[in-house]
C-alpha cells in the first residue's frame, strides 16, 4: 500500500481514467459539433440508403479512432514526486516534461463531473500562480490515492504534520439556507449571465441558420417583429416580468449547482471549501495564498443575517480566467464570518483606527458620474421612442441614480490599522474587503487636477489579485499613508505568497 | 492587556522630501519624433477617409474635419511638452519612484521586494539617442507596475544592476 502511494516512481492514473479521457474528449466534440448533428439528424430522411451506410460508418470510425486516442492519453500520462517536486511527462506523439515545485502551488483542487462521480474517482487539479499553461490535472485517482498526493504536496515537511485533527465544518449549509442565498442572490447580474449563454447558443445556431435561410427575410422578419415588439405595451409588461422569473429562477439554478452542500473546513494552514451538485469539487486554499478577502452583502441578505466571503488568490497579469481565482463561500453568519477573519488576520487591531471618510469632492464626483448615465440613457431612449413621452421615465431614473449615489457616498469609507487596511464600498451591495499591509504589490497616488486644486488625491493600492481603490483622501493624509505603506512592505520579511 | 498602539512613527521616511530627477532632455526630441511619425500615417488615412467619405456625403463639413484634426494634433504636441519636466523618477534604498501626467498627475513606488523582473528596451528613435526605457513588473496587473523612460542606456544598465543586488544580496 505504501508503496503504491508514495509517488517515488512514475505511475499512470487509475485505470479508469481511460473512460474519463474518453467521455470528456467525447463531450468537447459534441460541444462543438452538437448543431452539425442535429441538423444530420433532422434530415436523415433525405439520405440515401448508401449515405446513411457512409454516415454510420464515420460516426463509428470516429468513435474508436477516440477510443483510441484516449487509451494513447492514458498511456502516456505518467507523473511521480521527485524531492519537493511534482513531474509530469505527457503527450503522444510531443511528449512533454513538466516540473513543479511544492512551494508554487497554490491549490490542490479534487473535482468530480458526472462520469467521475459514477466510476468513483477524482480529478485532481494543481493550481498555480503563473502561467495557465503551467496548470495541470490528473483526471482519475482513486480517493486514497489523490488524498495521499495532496498530503504529500500540502505538506513540505511530510514527517512533520501526521496528527490530523477531527475537523467539523466551520460552515455547512443545506438546501433550505441555500434556497435562501438563491433568493436573495443579484438577480439582474444572473439573467446577464443566462443571457451570455443564450447568445453562445444562438450564435452557434445562427451560423448554421445563415446558410440555409435568406438574410434580408430574416432581418425583415426581425424589424417587423421589433416594430411590433414596442408597439404593444403589453407585450412589454409581459417580457419584463418573464424576465424577472427567467433572472430569479437562474439565479437558483446557479447557486444550487455550484454550492450545493457546501461544507467550509478550517484547518491549520488552509481552508477547505467543498460544494457541487454535478460536477463536485473539493477546493483547498492555503490561508498565506489569499491576498485580500471581500465580504459582501446586499438588503435582502441583511434581513435573512446571511454574507459571501471571496478570497481572493494571486492571479498573473496576463491570465484572464481571473473568476478561477475567486473562491466563493455563500450564506454566511456573522459569527462565521468573524471566525473567518480572525483566522485570517489579527481584525482586532481596527479598535483603535478610525473610520476615515473621503473628502466632500466624492459626493460631488458620485453625484456628477450618476447624472452623467442619466443623460446617456436619455439620448438612448431618444433613439429608441419617436415622441417626448419618454422623458417621464426620469420620474424613476433621476431619483434611483441619486439613491444609489447617496448609498454609494455612505458606503465608501476606509480604515488603516497597524497592519491592515479595511475598504468599504459598494452602492445596493455593501463590500468590506480586507487587505494585509504586506501583500501590496505597488502603491501609486492619481490626482486628477480638479482634486489638485482641493488638495485631495486618489489611492491605488495594486495586490496580486487586483487593485484596491482608496478615493479623494486630503494630501498630507494619503502622503501619510503612503510612506507608512511602503515602510511596512520594505519592513516586512514574510512572504507574500 | 495592553492596549494595542499604533503611535505614529516619527522618522517615517517621506517620499516627498527627496529629489526626484527629470528623465533626459534629448527624450523630449524622440517623443517628438515618434509621434510625428504617428501622425504622418494618421494624417494619410484621415486625409484619404475625409476625402472619400465626408466630401461627398457632407461636403459643407470638411473644413470642420480638417480644423478638429489639426486641432488635435497641435493639442497632442503641446501636452506632449508640457508635460515633458513632470516626468520624474528616485530611487531610494529600497524602493523606485515615477511620477508623471499634466491632467492626472501620478506618483508610483514599487519596492524592489516585489520586483518579479526587470526589462530594458530600446525603441528606434531611442537608439539614435542612445536611450532607453526600464519597466519593472510585479505580481500585480502588469499593465500597472512602473517603467522609466527617457534615461541613458548606461543608467539604465545601472538601475537594472543596482535593484538586481538588492533584490539577491
Amino acid at each position: 500500500m505504501d508503496k503504491v502511494i508514495g509517488f517515488s516512481e512514475f505511475s499512470r492514473q487509475s485505470s479508469k481514467g481511460i473512460i474519463v479521457i474518453y467521455g470528456n474528449l467525447l463531450i468537447n466534440i459534441l460541444k462543438k459539433t452538437w448543431v452539425i448533428f442535429l441538423l444530420l439528424i433532422t434530415r436523415i430522411s433525405k439520405f440515401t440508403h448508401l449515405n446513411k451506410t457512409y454516415l454510420i460508418v464515420a460516426i463509428i470510425g470516429l468513435f474508436i479512432f477516440l477510443l483510441i486516442r484516449s487509451y494513447l492519453l492514458f498511456r502516456n500520462f505518467q507523473f511521480k514526486i521527485e524531492g519537493s517536486n511534482f513531474i509530469l511527462k505527457k503527450g503522444i506523439f510531443s511528449k512533454k516534461n513538466t516540473s513543479i515545485s511544492f512551494d508554487r502551488i497554490q491549490n490542490i483542487n479534487f473535482s468530480q463531473n458526472l462520469i467521475q462521480q459514477i466510476i468513483n474517482v477524482y480529478e485532481v487539479s494543481l493550481e498555480t500562480a503563473g502561467s495557465n499553461k503551467t496548470e495541470i490535472s490528473i483526471k482519475a485517482l482513486s480517493l486514497e490515492e489523490a488524498k495521499a498526493l495532496k498530503e504529500r504536496i500540502s505538506t513540505k515537511n511530510s514527517n512533520e504534520e501526521t496528527k490530523e485533527e477531527i475537523i467539523y465544518p466551520l460552515l455547512n449549509i443545506d438546501t433550505k439556507s441555500l434556497l435562501k442565498v438563491g433568493f436573495s442572490e443579484n438577480h439582474l447580474q444572473s439573467l446577464l449571465l443566462f443571457l451570455g449563454v443564450l447568445l453562445g447558443f444562438y450564435q452557434q445556431l445562427e451560423d448554421i441558420f445563415k446558410s440555409f435561410i435568406n438574410e434580408d427575410t430574416l432581418k425583415n422578419y426581425l424589424k417587423e417583429s421589433r416594430e411590433f415588439i414596442f408597439g404593444s405595451l403589453f407585450i412589454v409588461g409581459t417580457l419584463l416580468f418573464l424576465l424577472v422569473i427567467i433572472a430569479i429562477i437562474s439565479s437558483f439554478i446557479r447557486i444550487i449547482l455550484f454550492h450545493f452542500n457546501l461544507r467550509f473546513f478550517i484547518k491549520h494552514d488552509a481552508f477547505e471549501i467543498k460544494q457541487g451538485l454535478i460536477n463536485k469539487k473539493m477546493i483547498v486554499l492555503k490561508k498565506g495564498k489569499v491576498q485580500s478577502i471581500t465580504i459582501s452583502t446586499n438588503p435582502l441578505k441583511r434581513r435573512l443575517g446571511i454574507s459571501y466571503v471571496v478570497f481572493k488568490q494571486a492571479i498573473s497579469g496576463k491570465v484572464k480566467k481571473k473568476k478561477e481565482k475567486l473562491i466563493k463561500i455563500v450564506g454566511c453568519k456573522d459569527f462565521q464570518l468573524e471566525k473567518i477573519k480572525d483566522t485570517l488576520f489579527k481584525t482586532s487591531e481596527f479598535i483603535n483606527s478610525e473610520k476615515e471618510y473621503p473628502h466632500a469632492y466624492y459626493k460631488f464626483r458620485t453625484v456628477l458620474k450618476k447624472i452623467l448615465w442619466v443623460l446617456l440613457i436619455n439620448v438612448f431612449l431618444l433613439f429608441i421612442f419617436n415622441g417626448l413621452q419618454f422623458l417621464y421615465f426620469n420620474l424613476i431614473l433621476i431619483p434611483l441614480f441619486l439613491f444609489i449615489a447617496y448609498k454609494k457616498i455612505k458606503k465608501t469609507f476606509f480604515k488603516v490599522s497597524e497592519n491592515l487596511i479595511l475598504v468599504g464600498n459598494g452602492a445596493i451591495e455593501t463590500h468590506y474587503t480586507y487587505l494585509e499591509i504586506f501583500k501590496i504589490q505597488n502603491i501609486k497616488l492619481k490626482q486628477t487636477i480638479f482634486q489638485k486644486r482641493r488638495n485631495i488625491t486618489d489611492i491605488v493600492l495594486q495586490t496580486a489579485s487586483g487593485k484596491i481603490k482608496i478615493p479623494c483622501v486630503p494630501y498630507n493624509r494619503a502622503m501619510n499613508i503612503y510612506n507608512y505603506m511602503l515602510y511596512k512592505v520594505e519592513k516586512s520579511t514574510e512572504k507574500w505568497m | 492587556m495592553i492596549q494595542f498602539q499604533n503611535n505614529e512613527i516619527i522618522n517615517l521616511p517621506d517620499i516627498t522630501e527627496i529629489i526626484f530627477k527629470k528623465v533626459e532632455k534629448k527624450y523630449l526630441k524622440v517623443l517628438l519624433l515618434n509621434t510625428f511619425c504617428y501622425f504622418i500615417i494618421a494624417s494619410l488615412l484621415f486625409f484619404l477617409f475625409t476625402e472619400k467619405v465626408i466630401t461627398k456625403k457632407m461636403p459643407e463639413y470638411t473644413g470642420v474635419f480638417y480644423f478638429v484634426f489639426i486641432l488635435f494634433i497641435i493639442s497632442v504636441f503641446i501636452l506632449l511638452i508640457i508635460g515633458f519636466p513632470k516626468r520624474k523618477f528616485a530611487i531610494r534604498d529600497k524602493d523606485i519612484s515615477y511620477k508623471s501626467g499634466v491632467f492626472i498627475e501620478k506618483m508610483v513606488t514599487v519596492p524592489f521586494s516585489r520586483i518579479q523582473h526587470i526589462e530594458i528596451e530600446e525603441g528606434i528613435f531611442s537608439r539614435l539617442f542612445k536611450l532607453a526605457t526600464i519597466s519593472v513588473f510585479t505580481a500585480g496587473d502588469s499593465s500597472d507596475d512602473l517603467e522609466i523612460k527617457g534615461i541613458t542606456k548606461e543608467k539604465a544598465l545601472q538601475i537594472k544592476e543596482f535593484i538586481s543586488q538588492k533584490i539577491n544580496g
